[in-house]
């Protein structure tokens, strides 16, 4: 709230777009958090539910005249769809949800590099099927006429919200276990945990909020293309989580902060600053270099991220700080 | 009322042709504590690798009141009531003691308030709830083994298997394990196997002794037996140096 009200009144266009994106991308590497940061295993993946869910909203909201012209394949009760924003964003997730159960049970009984290639594989099939499906999604040309709702307050709205569902799934028991089985493994199976379960409910859980964030972003852009979901997004996403601290949700939330500012001051040099009578600019494409190096000296000093797997704590939890102060019997 | 049995029955397995365990049979008892010992390589983690799960036998099988436990995964092993300890602790490091205990009471299926409840209890027990808040990673090596044990207590198994709980123990610490050994076999009720090259403190806790060599039972039977017992002297004396010094115990 601190940061939106300012910005909302007086803030200029442009920075009320890069924070609305900053929010956007922090549901989006927060979902990824509560797999990857609770699991242990990279994920290059979950961009194709971000996809998933922006072509979801599209098929929902676009008016039914243009469809008529973009997507033409679409079954009738699509074609015919204008749902409003929030119960097309919700649906949006769930579709994601509902494809990452069976992707999940699948991925889930692999370990390591090879989940996180298998999960790389998803990607590279979404992306593939979004470009070629033109029936449903006008193959690599772009869908246009998505409602432009997504704004400075209910990004941030969402931002916060998944937050808390993220902080919710960690307190859980499920995000217990499933940190457990990521420490070590053959204890946690020994401790009764069945870590392919605790996976697979992590796996769908962070892809109903990338797919949430997908349809954000659809509707923050107005405009869907499969192009817009693939690489550069996943390794922005990656680069947040992982200089933020992929083992905390505070470093999730600390990186995309960091890493929007870091890409937007870059930015402002690389459109030219002028001091006095001289004006500099930087060649294009610095902020990409900037952010490489910013990973790689992160990861040189701090390799568990600027927040290591620490969170931010408010108060000492009631519970603990009892149970300190009980004189020992 | 029997007490519960587990029974493994002729159990066999081979690496690529090499045998590490051939027809090996035991029978733990709720209630006693049983030993294994023998020289290293002599198969005993493997026969506790296949009790609980984590590997196949070649042959054989292995049952828990009379159902047959073979295929079954670890976690449904341990949700069954056979739990197991291992070498080096393999606690969750980055948790606190509390909540590696708490983890087993969510694998038998509890929410994370009767989990904890759970948890306490045990740790109560063992006389180690003032640990409970201390992170896993940053306790000593003793009371690591304790918390290790802690967390194969929780939910009441009929059976835990130690693997070298006394493993790098002072003699003052390893009799304060077995007490405690003792104590999970009287109180609690449960059949304790224990694996240990501290051959003095099996003779002194364990009801019955079963001695590997060479992935083969080469004797078995009561403490006495053991320590009068050819053939355990001779597996001693013949393959491991360091041992030697436990051999004298014989």
């Amino acid at each position: 709230m601190l940061i939106v009200v300012p910005i909302d009144l007086f803030a200029s266009g442009v920075t009320t777009r890069t924070f609305t994106e900053m929010f956007v991308q922090m549901v989006l590497v927060v979902g990824l958090y509560l797999f990857v940061g609770n699991s242990g295993v990279i994920s290059f993946g979950h961009v194709g539910f971000m996809c998933i869910g922006a072509y979801a909203t599209a098929w929902l909201t676009v008016p039914p005249m243009m469809k008529q012209f973009t997507i033409k394949g679409l079954p009738e009760i699509l074609a015919q769809a204008q749902l409003p924003f929030l119960p097309s964003v919700l649906l949006a997730g769930l579709l994601a949800a509902a494809v990452a159960v069976p992707v999940g049970l699948v991925l889930m009984r692999l370990s390591g590099i090879a989940a996180s290639i298998a999960t790389f594989a998803f990607l590279a099939i979404v992306n593939n099927v979004y470009s070629n499906w033109d029936a449903w999604t006008a193959g690599t040309s772009s869908i246009v006429g998505i409602p432009t709702e997504t704004n400075i307050w209910t990004s941030w709205l969402f931002a916060s919200a998944a937050i808390l569902v993220a902080y919710a799934y960690s307190v859980s028991r499920f995000g217990l276990a499933l940190r457990s089985a990521r420490d070590e493994p053959v204890a946690a199976a020994a401790a009764g945990i069945d870590m392919v379960f605790q996976r697979t409910i992590a796996f769908v859980g962070s892809a109903f909020l990338c797919g949430v964030a997908g349809a954000l972003y659809a509707h923050f852009l107005g405009v869907v293309n499969p192009d817009a979901f693939f690489l550069s997004v996943t390794f922005t996403a990656l680069a947040m989580l992982i200089l933020g601290g992929m083992s905390s949700l505070s470093g999730a939330v600390t990186g995309v902060v960091f890493v929007t500012l870091l890409i937007s001051l870059f930015r402002t040099l690389e459109r030219g600053v002028s001091v006095g009578d001289a004006s500099f600019s930087l060649p294009a494409g610095s902020q990409e270099i900037a952010i490489g190096i910013a990973m790689i000296l992160v990861l040189i000093r701090r390799p568990a991220g600027l927040i290591g797997n620490r969170e931010f704590k408010w108060t000492r939890s009631p519970a603990k700080a009892e149970r300190r102060h009980k004189p020992a019997i | 009322m029997n007490p519960p049995r587990l029974i493994a029955d002729r159990i066999a397995v081979s690496f690529a042709g090499l045998r590490a365990l051939s027809d090996v049979s035991l029978e733990l008892v709720s209630g006693a504590v049983h030993g294994l010992i023998g020289p290293n390589g002599a198969g005993k983690t493997t026969l506790v690798n296949i009790l609980t799960g984590f590997q196949a036998p070649t042959a054989g099988n292995y049952r828990l009141d009379g159902e047959r436990l073979n295929g079954l995964p670890p976690h449904k092993v341990r949700r069954g009531g056979i739990a197991r300890t291992f070498q080096g602790g393999r606690l969750f490091k980055d948790l606190t003691v509390l909540e590696n205990l708490e983890v087993a009471g969510l694998g038998l299926g509890l929410d994370r308030g009767a989990a904890e409840v759970l948890a306490e209890e045990v740790l109560e027990w063992i006389g180690i709830a003032d640990l409970a808040d201390e992170l896993a990673g940053s306790l000593p090596y003793t009371d690591e083994r304790r918390v290790g044990i802690g967390r194969a207590l929780v939910g009441r198994p009929a059976f835990i298997l130690m693997d070298e709980p006394a493993a790098g123990m002072s003699v003052h610490e390893a009799e304060a394990l077995g007490r405690l050994i003792l104590r999970i076999a009287e109180e609690r009720h449960c059949g304790v196997l224990v694996i240990e090259h501290n051959i003095g403190l099996v003779l002194d806790i364990c009801s019955h002794i079963t001695v590997l060599d060479s992935g083969e039972i080469i004797e078995a039977g009561d403490p006495e037996t053991i320590r009068r017992s050819e053939a355990v002297r001779h597996a001693y004396m013949g393959t491991q140096a360091d041992i030697v010094s436990d051999a004298a115990v014989l």
